[in-house]
């Protein structure tokens, strides 16, 4: 333990005020999004338990306000921290499964593209080049635009379908330039498969910038699952989530009932700052060039 | 010199500050819908035709308060047989192009109006067999079958130019209006406003607003912005979760008036449902709290329905009533209905049609969760929704009806008879519910003609409805206007919500 | 180049042409445009009449090749909800759109690369600091909660900015515009900030870091110690180098630009072309969607090649063959 915390890259990271910041944040919600049940005052997607007579409470330290809801409720009686709490899980499990799922493929995709080459490389340039031009979030919201279900499920798969090619687009770089170090191709010489040199000669190296990508690529799904459902083509009403809260609360900013959307709005701006703090720090340390 | 202009147009942006309220029309409207074509037979919503009103007339008109039928482009009208309608017109009329208006426009019309390249108002155009024009200033409609409320859709079939229309082309007809209406189109810029000038030689005489402008603006509280920064004189569709608020603005007069829209849930008694058994339909409708909906939800802004039509609707009774929220009682019910436990069902709605539509739903959902039901919600945009509907794919869902015709014979016919599209029954049950009795009585009810005997027998096709737990009403929504005061405007609203600027005086 | 010119040519339309595939198919499976086009009395028959009156009952590969025939000839067929030509409706609201992409791009280019150059050039001091915490705010605050808490505070709190709209616009010929009037300007700023909050923040951590790489090469150094002021160096040597990447990437984000108008257009009640999309989108009007996805491939496949075009100008050095 000893030994680890003295090694170069943690203690680069504890000087680096702004990394440990960051990091602090994201594990702060990623231990609220996992224990939401255990920790949130109630579960506002459970019917039962939300009471339609709760609605429109202010934060409990406003007049009119109840300590049952600190911060306050929606217009359906939801306290707002409790749906707070559960739609951090959304965009945890949204940016997660997207991150996990396009950069998998995305590596996969990437790495046969630049070893074999042909057209298969070709091919995934061309689509790379396409969802570049367009965007990832205007591929989705077109997706989603014509996709019937609504879902969480759906909008992983949505955002999936446009972000796979950052990862391609990425590792190719690196795949290409480690295909011709010596050291492969005495791999390859000495009779060694493709797989084997793929996977254990040239991933390990070409996955430090994957990594960064990652990083910044979680804080881009969040703040785009949260702008889905804020127009309303993300995940239903009947799934948490901060981007559907905002706009819930939009309607209400007029009638000064402004923490339907300041709360849910200062959280997804916390997550994604402390993402981003994160993933400056590993930019600057595994400084691949991006 | 660019450079200098821009800077000073920059600072012209700032001096001007704060906001000032631009209004160069005498009258500014906003509404809660933008129009989706300047054909008035393009659609069959309330929101175009409210429109439409403007530029168009029909052969007859609703009056305000009541949407009583009056003369407009006929003088006199009279059922002559159970299918025999007979208009004569009025005469001097001219078109805005300066035609004149007589039977072979009407003609025109009405056979244009059975083209499904240019009208969705299909069904009131095919149930004419012929239409005969023994002089110009007479009409004479057969029917194929009896329709007793064919006079009472003639104030939104809207009369266009024969000559004219016949040569344009179908951008130019869609976007470009030419009616006999008290307002002149002037130009629609879609997406912002859409403005008209007063036809000085309208029949009814010039209306009072010169130019006018209406505003569609479809998110809430936008309109509210714009009410509040002054930029609207007339307001309709006001959010009820600002109504409070608004309350105490000024400058601001609120008009709320019953609405003839009813709110309802539509169920089905589907064999091999557990919706079949008549105790679970009642069970449903004993947990539903819909007062507390009222309170809640639509913040005090609806009436509770106790039966779908509405007061002026033939058909009404007043001596319904709906059956009172109850979760105990439903908990029995269900019970000895076989459903200790519950069951697992959908509720289904739009998202984006009605007042607080999904709210609404979600509300139900609690009500039901709570008398230990299982239940899914499964709310999503109305284009998708209504697809289902007409697929018969839910069991269970929120819907809202507003019949046109004010006759609740029609409504049966498209919402309660068992669905039966080739004959253009039971379009609308979307939950397939199906009774033979009450399918009997809306086709005994369709070929009688005096008025009483015909209030009777819908009547009790009515309460048979509610006895069976067809469907559970919920509310009539309430219609909210907003109108700035010290303008010295006078709006009246119609119980149809349109807006007809004639009519604001 | 003129070949490379044509290869790109060349490979815009095969994009197009997959675009306009992947659209038609992905449509034939969402909502029944019949129901929409029918009314909502219509019987059976006549619903069955309509869907022949659309050919709309002919096999879905007909479809297609009629629909590519018509767009070859402009025309992208009639809006399902207003029967009105898809295309015209568009452009129609085309100037609005592009008005408001070209103020926000103008304000992120000149206050992105303008604090960028400040923050390079004098990195310690606190607006530096606060110029970078106030960036990485930037890219981290999603476009649609930038709009809402402008709004919140421009139009609710102190409201002093119209919160929807245009306000008064003058037609030109066919471009309508909002740019010559001061309401036209009260109304554009709050969504014309919106829309380049990201790329603003983009840009100037862009610029800061082209800018940190430039200015500690040899020939800057050289300058400098030649006496030259430093704010000649920084605008005549460095900045020239730094203007490479941020032109490059402002053009290639073009397409992000465009999405994030839909967003923009949305909370501001802008009328243009992004705000129809939506409301198509929740009227399956699939015309319009598929006539948008169109336009916007074509755009976004036309600037792409203007920046490369404009990059090989820049850079001398890239040959494309």
């Amino acid at each position: 333990m000893k030994k680890l915390l003295r090694s170069r890259r943690i203690q680069s990271f504890l000087h680096d005020p702004s990394a440990v910041v960051g990091l602090g944040i994201l594990l702060l919600f990623l231990f609220c999004a996992v224990f939401a049940p255990y920790i949130a005052p109630m579960n506002p997607y459970d019917l039962v338990s939300v009471d339609l007579g709760d609605f429109l409470l202010p934060p409990s330290w406003m007049e009119g306000g109840v300590a049952r809801f600190p911060l306050g409720t929606d217009d359906q009686g939801r306290g707002i921290l409790s749906t707070i709490l559960f739609g951090l899980r959304t965009s945890i499990i949204v940016g997660t499964s997207v991150v996990t799922i396009a950069g998998l493929f995305g590596i996969i995709f990437g790495m046969l593209g630049a070893y074999y080459g042909g057209l298969l490389d070709a091919a995934i340039m061309r689509a790379a080049d396409t969802v570049f031009a367009f965007s990832t979030t205007l591929i989705a919201v077109l997706l989603l635009g014509v996709f019937e279900s609504r879902g969480i499920f759906t909008v992983i798969i949505a955002i999936c379908i446009a972000d796979w090619v950052k990862y391609a687009r990425t590792i190719r770089g690196s795949v290409l330039e480690i295909k011709n170090y010596p050291y492969v191709l005495a791999a390859k010489s000495s009779g060694a498969n493709d797989f084997r040199i793929l996977f254990r000669h040239i991933l390990p190296n070409a996955l430090p910038p994957v990594l960064v990508v990652m990083a910044v690529d979680m804080a881009v799904v969040i703040m785009l699952e949260a702008t889905l459902s804020f127009l309303g083509v993300g995940v239903p009403l009947t799934e948490p989530s901060l981007g559907m809260m905002i706009a819930i609360g939009k309607n209400y900013i007029y009638a000064g009932m402004w923490w339907m959307v300041i709360f849910p709005g200062v959280t997804l701006i916390a997550m994604v700052v402390g993402i981003n703090l994160f993933a400056d720090w590993l930019r600057e340390e595994l400084n691949p060039r991006l | 010199m660019k450079r200098l202009v821009l800077k000073g147009l920059v600072l012209c942006t700032i001096t001007m500050l704060p906001v000032s309220a631009l209004a160069k029309a005498d009258l500014v409207i906003a509404t809660d819908a933008p129009p989706k074509s300047m054909n008035p037979h393009a659609y069959s919503s309330d929101a175009n035709l409210s429109y439409m009103s403007n530029f168009f007339d029909g052969l007859l008109q609703r009056k305000v308060p009541e949407g009583k039928l009056a003369p407009a482009l006929a003088t006199s009208w009279e059922r002559v047989d159970g299918k025999t309608w007979k208009f004569t017109l009025r005469q001097g009329v001219k078109f805005h192009n300066g035609n004149t208006f007589d039977a072979a426009d009407v003609k025109f019309t009405f056979t244009r109006m059975k083209d499904p390249k240019y009208s969705k108002l299909l069904n009131i155009a095919n149930s004419i067999s012929t239409i005969e024009t023994p002089d110009p200033y007479t009409v004479i409609f057969t029917t194929e079958k009896p329709v007793p409320w064919f006079a009472e859709t003639m104030h939104q079939n809207f009369i266009v130019d024969k000559e004219s229309s016949e040569n344009r082309d179908s951008g130019d007809y869609n976007t470009r209006p030419i009616g006999t209406g008290a307002y002149k189109f002037v130009e629609w810029i879609k997406g912002s406003y859409i403005s008209m000038e007063a036809n000085p030689d309208y029949w009814e005489g010039a209306p009072k607003y010169t130019s006018v402008e209406i505003r569609p603006i479809t998110e809430e509280s936008t309109r509210f912005a714009a009410l509040a920064g002054k930029q609207v004189d007339i307001v309709n569709g006001v959010p009820v979760t600002l109504y409070d608020k608004i309350k105490t603005m000024p400058h601001i007069e609120l008009i709320s008036q019953a609405a003839r829209r009813v709110i309802y849930m539509d169920i089905t008694n589907k064999p091999g449902t557990p919706f079949e058994d008549i105790r679970v339909r009642q069970a449903i409708a004993h947990a539903i709290n819909e007062p507390q909906i009222i309170e809640k939800v639509m913040r005090g802004q609806a009436t509770l329905a106790h039966q779908v039509p509405d007061a002026p609707t033939v058909g009404y009774d007043e001596s319904i009533q709906r059956l009172a929220y109850d979760p105990e009682k439903s908990k029995k019910l269900l019970a000895e209905a076989g459903y200790p436990d519950g069951f697992e069902m959908t509720i289904a709605g739009p998202n984006d049609r009605y007042i607080n539509d999904e709210k609404i739903c979600e509300a139900v959902a609690k009500y039901l969760a709570k008398i230990g039901i299982k239940v899914k919600l499964d709310v999503k945009p109305k284009s998708i929704f209504f697809d289902e509907i007409s697929e018969f794919k839910h069991h269970f869902y929120l819907i809202g009806w507003f019949d046109g015709s004010f006759d609740f014979g029609r409504s049966a016919e498209k919402l309660l008879h068992t669905p039966n599209p080739d004959k253009g029954m039971g379009v609308y049950n979307g939950a397939y519910y199906s009774n033979p009795v009450i399918d009997k009585m809306i086709i005994d009810s369709s070929s009688i003609i005096d008025l009483e005997e015909r209030r009777k027998a819908l009547q009790m096709i009515n309460r048979k409805s509610i006895e069976d737990v067809a469907w559970i009403p919920l509310h009539y929504q309430q219609d909210i206007f907003a109108v700035v005061k010290g303008k010295d405007i006078k709006f009246t609203p119609r119980p149809d919500r349109w807006i007809v600027v004639k009519e604001i005086m | 180049m003129a070949t490379y010119i044509v290869r790109r040519l060349l490979q815009g339309i095969i994009v197009l042409l997959a675009v306009s595939t992947v659209c038609f198919i992905m449509f034939r499976y969402t909502g029944d445009p019949v129901l929409m086009l029918a009314g909502k009395y219509a019987t059976q028959a006549e619903r069955e009449m309509v869907r022949q009156a659309y050919g709309l009952d002919r096999p879905v590969h007909v479809q297609y090749i009629s629909f590519l025939g018509g767009v070859l000839q402009g025309d992208f067929g009639k809006s399902y909800v207003s029967q009105i030509d898809a295309l015209d409706m568009i452009l129609e609201r085309f100037p609005a759109t592009f008005e408001l992409a070209f103020i926000a791009i103008t304000i992120s280019f000149i206050f992105g690369v303008g604090l960028g150059v400040v923050v390079s050039v004098w990195p310690n001091g606190i607006l530096s600091r606060s110029i970078m915490a106030g960036s990485l705010f930037g890219i981290s605050i999603p476009t649609f909660l930038i709009g809402i808490l402008l709004v919140m505070f421009f139009s609710v709190y102190i409201e002093i900015f119209p919160s929807f709209g245009r306000g008064d616009t003058v037609q030109i010929g066919f471009w309508r515009t909002g740019l010559l009037t001061a309401s036209g300007w009260q109304h554009i700023l709050l969504p014309a900030l919106t829309l380049s909050g990201y790329q603003l923040a983009v840009l100037i951590r862009l610029t800061r870091a082209g800018m940190r790489e430039t200015l500690s090469e040899e020939y800057i150094k050289t300058a400098k110690a030649k006496g030259l002021s430093p704010g000649k160096v920084v605008l005549k040597h460095a900045l020239r180098n730094v203007m490479i990447p941020v032109v490059t990437i402002t053009g290639l984000s073009f397409g992000e630009l465009i999405a994030f108008s839909i967003v923009t257009e949305t909370i501001f009640q802008w009328p243009g072309m992004g705000n129809l999309l939506l409301s198509s989108i929740f009227e399956t009007d699939q015309p319009i969607i598929v006539t948008y996805i169109m336009l916007a491939a074509c755009i976004i496949l036309t600037i792409n090649i203007l920046v490369d075009m404009l990059y090989a100008y820049l850079n001398p050095r890239i040959r494309y063959d």
